[in-house]
């Protein structure tokens, strides 16, 4: 069986600057939750673009469902439509990705370049609405909508077409905590439902258990620091503070100074020597 | 909501703008733009007054929000003043003088021949009420159309009457970042008052403006980039396809035919 994506030896450089991918060898299977996480900067975004044929390797190779990933490849049928269909990216800056005057036209927009027919668009519309609760907003221009909304309609824009992979760049990041939760919800039915295969990619360590069974560690230097299971890499203390995912943290109780790992989007017990307990 | 959002969109939905509102984008933009199209062929002041009548009959009658179209009308006498009052005087429109203004004494001031007095002219008057009419005309009328119309259904209306996908795009597209770009810029400038609560010199208040403006250029090549990304992603080639149109009924029937005569009976007058 084929593998979703399957990366060897890929190197990007946007022009005129240092590469900011560096040799990433990873595969990813039908049905995974991958996570990529880095810090800002280490290239989650653009290993994204990768996969979705955006940009292209300019060494090694990148292959989506068995076919190599080149300028030709993805325009040309029946491999391109097919391939844009099956792979969905939710960006993540979401007034990037709504760019139709209204929400129908939105989700419209995917379905008709691909030439369905018309009817079938329409119900598909209404099907997807529903199934993301908001088909009251079908009419509306999307830039008066909430972040949460724009992100769910940016989210049915996708899953309109019925995809296999979803790749998601940050996709909690600027919601409020539920549109958070509801978002995280959706994503686990999904998967849970329809076996899409989910690659995100975060910095935050919280969401990680959420979304990923599997995480691809990208370090500052742009190169693959680690490619293991979730828990293993929240447990790996060493790992994250190389990557700069967490830092260490020097602070004074009373007459003594300790350091100890931290990070900051969380609350955590610790004891020290004297048995004095506390959180931070 | 950003500036531009709120003159772009009040957010209404078509149902709450009136029987105006419920008529097919299409049949308002062709009707309207005839009307408008007219209103500058006209030459007299009569068809012209009626033109400004009908679009504010249709702003009351129509049951949209009819402030909106007040409000557009109040930009037109600050343009049409500084152009229409001057083009009323005898130095800018030769006719037989209706009210003598003052003495400037004749003579010549570089090529020019200075009058002995300055008056209006009844020539003048006409031409500048009629600059006047026709700016008030053209005004309303547009205003009555964005008043009655949700920009997505006006693009909608514009590529349902043969305007290219591809221009349409442009267009919604120019309206929907607009409302964003003044937003970034209203970031930069806030994030700039949040630092400087003290005096500012001229000279860095200038490298400021001319930093934020690369700014602001750079956010809007990069969104402009992202949402190119976003489209191909999802599928697009090069050409844009888009929803077909629902039918007409016989209410967009009739007020095309209605907006027709009514241009008609304006060429008429002359
Ligand atoms: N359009 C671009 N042009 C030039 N450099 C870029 C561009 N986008 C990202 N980069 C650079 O590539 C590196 C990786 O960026 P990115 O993939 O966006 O990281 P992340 O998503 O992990 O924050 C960064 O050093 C960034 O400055
Ligand atoms: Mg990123």
């Amino acid at each position: 069986m084929d593998k979703v994506f399957d990366f060897r030896g890929v190197s990007f450089a946007y022009p005129g600057r240092e590469p900011s991918l560096r040799d990433a060898t990873f595969d990813v299977g039908e049905g995974e939750r991958l996570a990529v996480l880095g810090a800002n900067g280490s290239g989650k975004s653009t290993l994204l673009h990768l996969m979705d044929g955006l940009y292209f390797a300019q060494s090694g190779e990148v292959r989506a469902f068995g076919q190599r990933l080149t300028p030709e490849a993805v325009e040309r049928p029946p491999f391109g439509p097919l391939f844009r269909k099956r792979a969905g990216f939710l960006f993540q800056n979401s007034d990037a990705q709504l760019f139709c005057p209204s929400v129908e036209e939105e989700l419209a927009f995917g379905p008709l370049q691909m030439g369905w027919k018309e009817e079938e668009i329409l119900r598909r519309v209404g099907d997807t609405l529903g199934l993301l609760g908001i088909a009251h907003l079908r009419d509306r221009p999307p830039h008066g909508l909430s972040s949460g909304e724009k992100k769910k309609v940016a989210l049915a824009s996708l899953l309109i077409l019925s995809p296999v992979v979803l790749l998601l760049d940050e996709p909690t990041a600027g919601l409020d905590p539920r549109s958070q939760g509801m978002l995280l919800e959706l994503l686990d039915d999904l998967h849970g439902r329809g076996g899409l295969t989910l690659v995100t990619a975060t910095h935050d360590l919280e969401l990680l258990p959420h979304i990923a069974d599997r995480v691809l560690v990208l370090g500052e230097d742009h190169r693959i620091a680690a490619d293991l299971p979730t828990e293993r890499a929240l447990g790996d203390t060493d790992l994250l503070l190389s990557v700069n995912l967490i830092h260490a943290h020097r602070h004074r109780h009373g007459a003594m100074v300790h350091s100890h790992p931290h990070q900051h989007t969380r609350t955590h017990d610790h004891a020290h020597g004297e048995g004095k307990d506390h959180l931070h | 909501m950003g500036i531009a959002a709120a003159l772009l969109d009040d957010g209404l939905p078509a149902g709450r703008r009136g029987w105006l509102g419920r008529i097919d984008a299409r049949a308002k933009v062709l009707g309207l733009l005839f009307i408008l199209v007219i209103a500058t062929l006209v030459t007299t002041l009569v068809p012209l007054a009626l033109c400004v009548g009908a679009a504010w009959a249709l702003a009351l009658f129509g049951g949209i929000d009819i402030r909106r179209v007040a409000l557009a009308l109040l930009a037109v006498p600050a343009f049409t003043l500084a152009l229409a009052v001057p083009a009323s005087f005898n130095v800018v429109t030769e006719g037989a003088p209706l009210v003598v203004l003052c003495h400037l004494g004749g003579g010549h001031w570089g090529p020019w021949r200075v009058p002995e007095f300055l008056t209006v002219t009844d020539r003048g008057l006409f031409v500048a009420s009629r600059f006047a009419l026709r700016s008030a005309a053209c005004v309303s009328l547009a205003s009555v159309l964005a008043a009655a119309t949700r920009p997505q259904d006006l693009f909608k209306g514009l590529r349902g009457l043969g305007v290219p996908a591809a221009f349409v795009m442009v267009a919604a597209m120019m309206t929907r970042y607009l409302d964003l770009l003044v937003r970034c810029a209203e970031e930069i400038h806030l994030a700039k008052l949040s630092r400087s609560l003290g005096g500012v010199s001229v000279r860095r208040e200038q490298a400021w403006a001319a930093a934020s403006m690369g700014e602001l250029y750079r956010r809007s090549r990069t969104l402009a980039d992202s949402v190119a990304e976003a489209m191909v992603s999802r599928g697009y080639t090069g050409e844009v396809h888009t929803l077909r149109q629902g039918r007409w009924s016989w209410r967009d029937g009739a007020f095309v035919a209605g907006c027709l005569a009514f241009g008609a009976g304006l060429l008429a007058l002359g």
